[in-house]
């Protein structure tokens, strides 16, 4: 998409934080008449950056401090890391950036700082004011420890962009030439977005079948993949309160070769239940009867939807069931932009007064800065978008708008634990299950999708490569640390043969309950292809001295740090994050200092900084 | 045997790498006729996250993996520690460092002679005379009467009047922080049944009159910056990690400086051993049991709410069939949807469990 657009508002996001702060501003910018572009780095087009003025950027940090997915993809970024470029090819350029991380991870937000390093210090853009890095590890969020939220930081961010505009372009021009004051829309007027839905002409498709869903396809991304299930198999102890699945699928078309080395993930696409989407329907009524009717775009498909391609016939209900996540969380500008339709007076038992009340809570999610209430209600109970519904019955949606209001389904990555091409591709997937104060249990849209999938089921899927294991590392020995599902990856670094001296390192609650994958990992023990240590944390039957993979580390203090400092081993890390990779990381640097000749934690510190730098403490954690 | 006594036990954050230490200290506990009803990391009461309430314990017990001689403790809790005890109450884990400090905030100290052992030592909390009260003086006249006053009209769940109290209320709440009158205003409009829509495409796409771009004395025009975009496929990019500098050597960064109440309610991390996770599980417990005693599944498909049930009726606030936004805190149909009153629901929704 090429736009010519002076404001830009550019996110990398991977959880979908930045990309709704983003989209908040972006949302602000419309109510003041500011035209501009709102778009994943990797969708905006580098030309564009010539006539860009004004640049907003948010981008959290993922992986090994790299940039999201959706931010390094694409040309926009490889083509500001051209060497050629020259020091002041951004010189017309006002940017400002802002940063989401994680200050559990030890590349906290470096992807903000890569974005600032090149964009302003290298390509002298000028920076309206200094960035701003927000922290989503302290309960509230902070900023370097003030102990500000995630989301104050952002409303700051927000401020000052706001401030900088407006005293800027006090005045907008209107098409015939006019100028006039920047008045701000009515926050009661929904903002329509360029391109929606509409009931398609017969001409507009010429096939009558159209809500024909026996033939279900997906247009407009070629690098989509489909695949069949082999195997969804249950591989802990069914008494353990924890489900996690060998998941096995394949390529349907058995010529096609995926190519994939260890660390690579797989993206996977899931779908809602017919069920969810007959309960949207039930909700909003007044779609039941177009539900199936084939419809088209008045302006071309939206570019939020083209991961995945879109699905066809393109009907409400198949858009309901393949791209609108109706079972996710909602965020603040899902209510910003539908807290206007509550309308509807015909459902509400208490009339006026209670739709009132009703338009007065939704208004107070979209824009309480606290964002207090909103947590309260839909982030703590895990409340989906469906069960907002039901509670506020006088929200009435117009469906022509609902790719603007409803967020997307995006894939869940799962890392693949198959050796490198396996044409069986196998990931190890835990099954999310939880309990709120909400009566229905919560479960993780995706892994629950997974577990209802039955052997030949289609799955949608991609293949993304991380190139995790650097190619100098082969064949140097390898300490390889996992608690739990963490132990997809190394499966496959096992697999993939780079090494004859690998030590692995895997960690569980019981031996007989959770203990991942024991019979191959005990085989290949006791061939020496690795040197397994396994240690439970509840069972001091089977772990009398032991009880998560850090002690053990410690325990082959000695031996392991000769590993790391003589032979230069690769350490690669996977699991749940938090404590785990924290204490497992501390607990190198006191190995580094006792058994390593390091003088002090600095020289400890330092050392495992360059390992880091160099690839060779890789940490995987979600 | 006696009543337990109230125990409170403050752990220095190192302490959560050995929470086999905390194990052990609760599993002893019972011994000492103790009971622990709270634990709290030391920097939450330091940072103000965690108020303790006066008057609560009989024992407070601090965890360091410090040597007794060289703890660090902030001297400013001391007093603090002082409130939350009961009169006679006891103060463990401190050491004679900090004995000025015990003595002015009206401790005493025991068994501290060098040949008691160190687990007895401890403070005990002087009663108080009455001789030395101090008293609290406000230390701003009363900004937050006016916005508490205007929080009370709002909807029970409201909690503005908190978060305003505590920043400095100076000038107004800034305008999109709704004032409740406000927002009712704006809802007061009779007929809207349909809703007004801004067409966006309509609006013109290059409304910024920048005349200060005339000025820019750029060598580079846009068109000599345009050939960059020819042939780049095999130019050489720059490494991403160079892009890191070392430490803190990145540019400055922009301090947010944090104005709101610390009231808010904790989130537990994902691997939470500070206790605030056993607080939620304990709440949704709570929440779900009080949810047991008013709803009644019937017994063929579990897919039916009975309101019918003596005493089970809708509570007197009136709030407890518009479903969780609007009900009051403690409500016995939290976590339930919003429902008719009177009616029996379609709850199939909910009818699955773990």
């Amino acid at each position: 998409m090429s736009s010519q657009k002076k404001i830009a508002i550019l996110f990398g996001s991977e959880t979908g934080n930045a990309q709704d702060f983003a989209t908040i501003l972006s949302h602000k910018l419309q109510r003041l008449h500011f035209s501009h572009t709102l778009s994943s780095f990797s969708e905006y087009d580098p030309k564009d950056i010539l006539s860009c003025k004004y640049l907003f950027l948010f981008c959290s940090t993922t992986g090994q401090g790299e940039l999201p997915k959706n931010a390094s993809d694409g040309k926009f970024w490889s083509f500001l890391k051209k060497k050629k470029l020259p020091a002041n090819f951004l010189s017309h350029v006002n940017v400002t950036l802002f940063g989401l991380g994680d200050s559990s991870y030890p590349k906290f937000n470096y992807a903000i700082r890569k974005l600032h390093q090149r964009i302003v210090v290298q390509l002298g853009a000028k920076e309206v004011f200094d960035r701003l890095e927000a922290d989503e590890q302290s309960m509230a969020g902070s900023n370097k420890g003030t102990g500000a939220g995630v989301e104050s930081v952002y409303f700051e961010y927000e401020k000052r962009i706001l401030q900088f505009l407006k005293e800027k372009f006090p005045n907008r021009k209107l098409k015939n030439g006019e100028v006039i004051e920047r008045d701000e829309i009515d926050p009661e007027i929904y903002l329509a977005p360029y391109s929606y839905l509409t009931l398609a002409d017969e001409e507009d498709d010429p096939n009558p079948a159209a809500s024909d869903n026996s033939n279900i396809k997906f247009e407009g991304d070629k690098s989509m993949k489909y695949g069949k299930v082999i195997k969804n198999e249950r591989i802990t102890d069914p008494e353990h309160f924890q489900d996690v699945r060998q998941f096995i699928f394949k390529n349907n078309d058995e010529s096609v070769n995926d190519i994939y080395y260890p660390g690579d993930t797989a993206a996977i696409y899931s779908y809602n239940t017919d069920l969810a989407v007959e309960q949207f329907l039930e909700n909003q009524s007044h779609w039941l009867e177009v539900a199936d009717k084939p419809l088209k775009f008045t302006n071309g498909i939206p570019s939020h939807l083209r991961d995945g391609g879109i699905v066809k016939p393109l009907t409400i209900r198949n858009l309901l069931k393949y791209h609108c996540d109706i079972m996710s969380i909602p965020r603040t500008s899902f209510f910003m932009k539908m807290w206007t339709f509550a309308t509807d007076v015909t459902r509400m038992e208490r009339g006026e007064e209670q739709l009132n009340d009703q338009r007065d809570k939704l208004k107070e999610f979209a824009y309480d800065e606290d964002m207090q209430e909103l947590y309260d209600y839909c982030n703590r109970p895990r409340r989906s978008i469906l069960e907002v519904l039901d509670d506020f019955l006088s929200v009435r949606l117009p469906w022509k708008y609902m790719l603007d209001y409803l967020p997307i389904i995006k894939p869940r990555y799962y890392s693949i634990s198959s050796g490198p091409c396996n044409p069986q591709i196998e990931l190890t997937v835990a099954i999310v299950k939880y309990r709120t104060i909400l009566r229905k249990i919560r479960k993780g849209v995706c892994s629950d999708f997974i577990a209802h999938l039955n052997t030949n089921d289609q799955v949608r899927y991609k293949i993304i490569s991380n190139n995790l294991i650097r190619k100098s590392y082969h064949g140097k020995p390898m300490i390889l640390v996992s608690p739990g599902v963490g132990i997809a990856p190394l499966m496959s670094v096992v697999k993939a043969n780079v090494s004859n001296d690998i030590h692995f390192f895997f960690g569980c609650r019981f031996k007989d309950k959770d203990y991942l994958y024991q019979d191959i990992l005990e085989k290949w023990n006791s061939e020496n292809k690795i040197m397994l240590h396994p240690v439970f944390s509840r069972d001091r039957e089977n772990s009398p001295d032991t009880k998560y993979v850090q002690d053990v580390l410690w325990k082959l203090g000695q031996e392991m740090t000769d590993l790391i400092v003589k032979d230069n081993a690769l350490m690669l890390l996977c699991g749940a994050s938090g404590k785990m990779p924290v204490q497992v990381r501390l607990t190198v640097i006191e190995m580094l200092k006792k058994w390593g000749n390091f003088a002090d934690d600095d020289a400890a510190r330092k050392y495992l900084k360059e390992m880091e730098r160099d690839d060779r403490y890789l940490q995987e954690t979600w | 045997m006696s009543t337990p006594k109230i125990t409170l036990l403050l752990i220095h954050p190192a302490v959560t790498t050995t929470p086999e230490l905390v194990e052990d200290f609760k599993n002893n506990a019972p011994k000492r006729n103790w009971k622990v009803v709270n634990q709290f990391l030391i920097n939450k009461i330091n940072d103000g996250s965690i108020k303790l309430k006066n008057n609560e314990y009989d024992i407070i017990h601090y965890m360091t993996p410090e040597a007794r001689d060289s703890i660090l403790f902030p001297k400013k809790l001391i007093p603090i520690l002082n409130s939350a005890l009961k009169d006679n109450g006891l103060l463990y884990g401190l050491s004679d460092t900090y004995k000025i400090d015990a003595l002015i905030n009206g401790f005493e100290i025991k068994n501290n002679d060098a040949a008691a052992d160190l687990e007895a030592y401890h403070w005990v909390k002087k009663p108080d005379t009455g001789a030395k009260k101090t008293v609290a003086i406000p230390l701003k006249s009363n900004p937050t009467t006016a916005a508490a006053s205007s929080g009370a009209k709002k909807l029970p769940s409201f909690k503005k009047a908190s978060a305003s109290s505590s920043s400095e209320v100076k000038k107004p709440l800034p305008t999109f922080k709704k004032p409740s009158s406000s927002t009712t205003t704006t809802t007061n409009t009779k007929k809207k049944c349909v809703c007004k829509v801004h067409h966006t495409a309509e609006d013109n796409d290059d409304d910024l009159d920048d005349d200060e771009e005339s000025g820019n004395s750029d060598v580079f025009s846009d068109s000599n910056k345009a050939q960059f975009f020819d042939d780049l496929d095999d130019e050489e990019s720059v490494e991403e990690e160079d892009l890191i500098e070392e430490r803190d050597n990145n540019g400055n960064i922009t301090m947010i400086i944090c104005g709101k109440s610390q009231t808010k309610k904790k989130k537990a991390c994902k691997d939470c051993s500070c206790g605030i996770k056993e607080e939620e599980e304990e709440e949704i417990d709570n929440i779900r049991s009080q949810q047991d005693n008013v709803v009644k599944f019937t017994e063929d498909e579990l897919t039916e709410i009975d309101f019918t049930i003596d005493g089970k009726k809708i509570g007197g606030c009136g709030s407890c069939s518009l479903g969780d936004a609007f009900r009051c805190t403690g409500c016995p149909y939290l976590g339930l949807p919003a429902f008719k009153p009177g009616e029996a629901i379609n709850l199939t929704s909910i009818s699955d469990d773990l």
